[in-house]
């Protein structure tokens, strides 16, 4: 039987095993968001701290997937099996590129418009958030959608440690020596890493205020 | 530019690792936990000392399918193999109960079907082990499977990929004893069933009757009261090729059987898992100790 | 034009240097008076920029005291004094997410007003500084010239209406055509509001026509200060090295001499 056969025939299993995926990715981005933004925000004012910083969040990335979940399992309150684990996974999975195109985004912005900022008598948070992060959104927003599309496929691989989503099928097809089983998990996680990238593009350049190009071109010839 | 095509091609059959080179070598494959890595050991050493010849080992090759497909596929050699898994799993026949009626069943379909033979039983039997925390069958009262299914509605279960998608597996077993679980069952690698056991994130598992594990970390296996599932010998499959080619491998396997029982399996396992000494070790040890 | 006798900016024996380095500032001292345009005049390197920007506390005297409308930089507020001082620079720093009426309207923001109240107070300014309100109003800093640009970037700093203003080169990357409009019309618009200005230049013509002073600064000192005409009849050798060079671009016919003043 092919993939979509399987799939229609074990309907609730599927859906199941999505509504797990989309939560492991979506709770953990959004942690990721929520830890990354400020951090890179924070880098922009304390330039000294982002080599190591950035360093970190860079040694997580470069460890594979399955061996982050491995170290994770015997640690006390973030460990054992499960999507917790693997939630925690993710998140350090997520915050390189978010961190660090934060920081890269509110950096590019000209420093002539910083200046006249100040100038005028706006504070640091005004001009943080009146000016450089609308101005560094875009960048900031390829910085997630970049961070999403990771989750995804990284996601796959919790399912080695209990935590569900659709690597479970991809396993079990796998043990089973099935190939539509491990197509049936497959497919549709790609399927929502593309969805996820095309649609989060189209946020980016609708929000977009000024393209990095016209940034440039706004220095007086 | 010649030099580096020719230095590409000799590491790429040396990489394919083949019978371009000369396959006087044997290839012995064990599925993916410990109890199958002692006894591929076991296996390869007993040739070893026995004949000479030359064991190549490839440990936590996979499950039982992507063994049975390299071994069929002329990949691998050798694998130990449990008859009531062939008989079900592999051979797709409804399980019997008696161990000499699925013996035979699955060695003259394995010949003939397969050109694969069954060396003799080693002498223990793994069956599953429907297992829950030693806690909670105390506290319960409950020593089968039977009596836990007035329970499962409130549990968790948690199994490997193989056990929930075999015929023998979890969808018969729940069918047998009527059992229902809070959640659909969590499936994670078969190894890590054991600490979410009993760290309390899954109440029921499906493990391995002769696990090291269970009495350390303090598990209880529910008795199969219904006699759902086969019998599992331990014996080892082997390419009829090879036997043809090196019959003194027959022989050198022969002497192990009815070698090991149900306890000294235990026990072995026990030694890796629990107490971490090194597989070849132990193996070398108890061969020592048994001269088969 | 009423002139009191209160300096708005006072320079009292102010330096400045980072860390062991040359000094930049050394025993600065100088007034700024009410309703005039002084110029900052000096070569590159020289430290008008530098002292500029202590006046609307960018940067803080190493020894000295600077004083703004009588009080010293050190116990005001920055955020308060700057927005009492309209800042204009060379690279002007319009924020391109914002429309032009916007972006002249950011000082106002961040005080509070209403909508209606920033709005005539944009429109006011762009006709003060010749922009036809209804067409500018809406439109983007990308979809300016840069000449455009830096009259936005003169009305944003007179939008809350500060007593003084502070202006670094602000028509240096301009085409000369462009810059002597509006050089003019600086002029013009100082004369009709009393504003008063400092006003940083190494354009010594630049500075001659704009300034009711200059401050001539040579090398982190303060070379002379008085009126153009005393510029050009002083005997000092800096004053008369600015006088000699433009007297030559004169005399060589360099068009970047432009028409006669």
């Amino acid at each position: 039987m092919n993939v979509f056969e399987y799939l229609s025939r074990n309907r609730i299993e599927f859906l199941e095993l999505t509504a797990q995926h989309l939560l492991l990715v979506g709770i953990s981005t959004g942690i990721a968001i929520l830890v990354g933004v400020p951090l890179g925000i924070l880098l922009t004012r304390r330039p000294r701290l982002s080599p190591s910083v950035l360093g970190i969040a860079n040694v997580f990335q470069t460890i594979p997937s399955l061996a982050l979940f491995g170290f994770l399992i015997p640690l006390p309150f973030i460990g054992g099996v499960g999507a917790r684990t693997a939630i925690v996974a993710l998140v350090l999975y997520a915050l390189l590129p978010i961190i660090r195109n934060t920081f890269a985004g509110i950096q590019s912005v000209d420093p002539a418009i910083r200046e006249a900022g100040r100038g005028m008598g706006m504070t640091d948070r005004q001009l943080l958030f009146m000016v450089e992060v609308p101005l560094a959104f875009g960048v900031i927003l390829a910085g997630i959608r970049i961070a999403t599309v990771i989750g995804v496929g990284v996601a796959t691989i919790a399912a080695a440690i209990g935590a569900g989503g659709l690597g479970v099928y991809i396993f079990r097809g796998v043990a089973m020596v099935d190939n539509t089983l491990i197509l049936a998990g497959a497919l549709p996680a790609a399927l929502i890493a593309l969805t996820a990238d095309l649609a989060l593009g189209r946020l980016e350049r609708h929000v977009a205020p000024v393209p990095p190009r016209q940034l440039a071109e706004l220095r007086p010839a | 530019m010649k030099q580096l095509l020719a230095g590409l091609a000799i590491a790429f059959a040396a990489i394919s690792g083949c019978d371009i080179l000369g396959g006087d070598r044997i290839v012995v494959a064990s599925k993916n936990f410990t109890e199958q890595t002692i006894l591929a050991e076991l296996v390869a050493q007993q040739i070893e000392r026995r004949t000479g010849l030359r064991v190549e080992r490839r440990f936590f090759l996979g499950g039982t399918f992507v063994c049975h497909r390299a071994i069929t596929a002329g990949e691998v050699d050798i694998y130990v193999e449990y008859t009531g898994t062939a008989l079900t799993a592999i051979l797709e026949r409804p399980p019997l109960q008696d161990p000499s009626a699925v013996f035979d069943t699955v060695a003259s379909e394995y010949a003939s079907r397969f050109a694969l033979t069954w060396g003799k039983p080693l002498g223990f039997n793994n069956t599953f082990a429907i297992l829950i925390r030693g806690a909670d069958a105390r506290r319960l009262g409950i020593e089968t499977i039977s009596q836990a299914a007035a329970h499962t509605a409130g549990w968790r279960a948690g199994f490997g990929y193989e056990f929930v998608a075999r015929e023998d597996g979890f969808p018969g077993l729940a069918e047998t004893y009527g059992l229902a679980f809070a959640e659909t069952p969590r499936t994670m690698d078969l190894g890590l069933t054991y600490r979410a056991l009993a760290d309390g994130q899954v109440d029921l598992i499906a493990g391995n009757s002769t696990d090291g594990l269970i009495a350390a970390l303090d598990l209880f296996q529910l008795e199969d009261d219904r006699q759902y599932f086969p019998p599992y010998e331990a014996a080892p499959v082997i390419r009829q090729e090879l036997l043809e080619r090196h019959p003194e491998v027959a022989a050198a396997l022969d002497r192990l059987a009815a070698s090991i029982d149900d306890a000294e399996m235990r026990r072995l396992n026990f030694l890796v898992d629990v107490e971490h000494r090194d597989v070849a070790l132990v193996v070398r040890e108890w061969l020592e100790d048994n001269e088969p | 034009m009423t002139q009191t006798n209160t300096p708005i900016v006072e320079f009292k024996d102010v330096s400045l240097h980072l860390g062991n380095a040359q000094p930049i500032l050394t025993g600065l001292s100088f007034d700024v008076r009410s309703a005039e345009i002084l110029v900052l005049l000096g070569r590159s390197g020289s430290g008008k920029t530098t002292t500029l920007k202590l006046i609307n506390r960018l940067l803080l005297p190493s020894a000295g005291q600077v004083c703004v409308e009588g009080r010293a930089t050190t116990d005001q507020d920055p955020v308060r004094l700057r927005r009492r001082i309209g800042y204009v620079i060379q690279e002007i720093g319009l924020f391109p997410h914002f429309t032009v009426a916007e972006n002249i309207a950011v000082v106002p923001t961040l005080e509070g007003w209403d909508r209606e109240r920033k709005r005539e107070r944009s429109a006011e300014l762009l006709e003060l500084v010749g922009l036809e309100a209804e067409v500018f109003a809406r439109r983007y800093p990308s979809e300016l010239s840069g000449g455009q640009r830096q009259r936005v970037g003169l009305a944003r700093a007179l939008a809350a209406d500060p007593p003084l203003l502070l202006l670094d080169e602000p028509f240096g990357a301009l085409d000369p055509l462009t810059r002597l409009e509006l050089q003019r019309e600086l002029r013009q618009l100082q004369a009709r509001l009393a504003k008063t200005m400092v006003f940083v230049t190494h354009d010594v013509r630049e500075g001659l026509f704009l300034a009711s002073r200059i401050a001539l600064l040579h090398d982190g000192r303060l070379a002379f200060i008085g009126t153009p005409a005393e510029f050009v009849q002083s005997d000092r050798p800096e004053c008369r090295a600015f006088v000699e060079a433009l007297a030559e671009t004169e005399v060589r016919g360099d068009p970047k001499a432009g028409d006669a003043r």
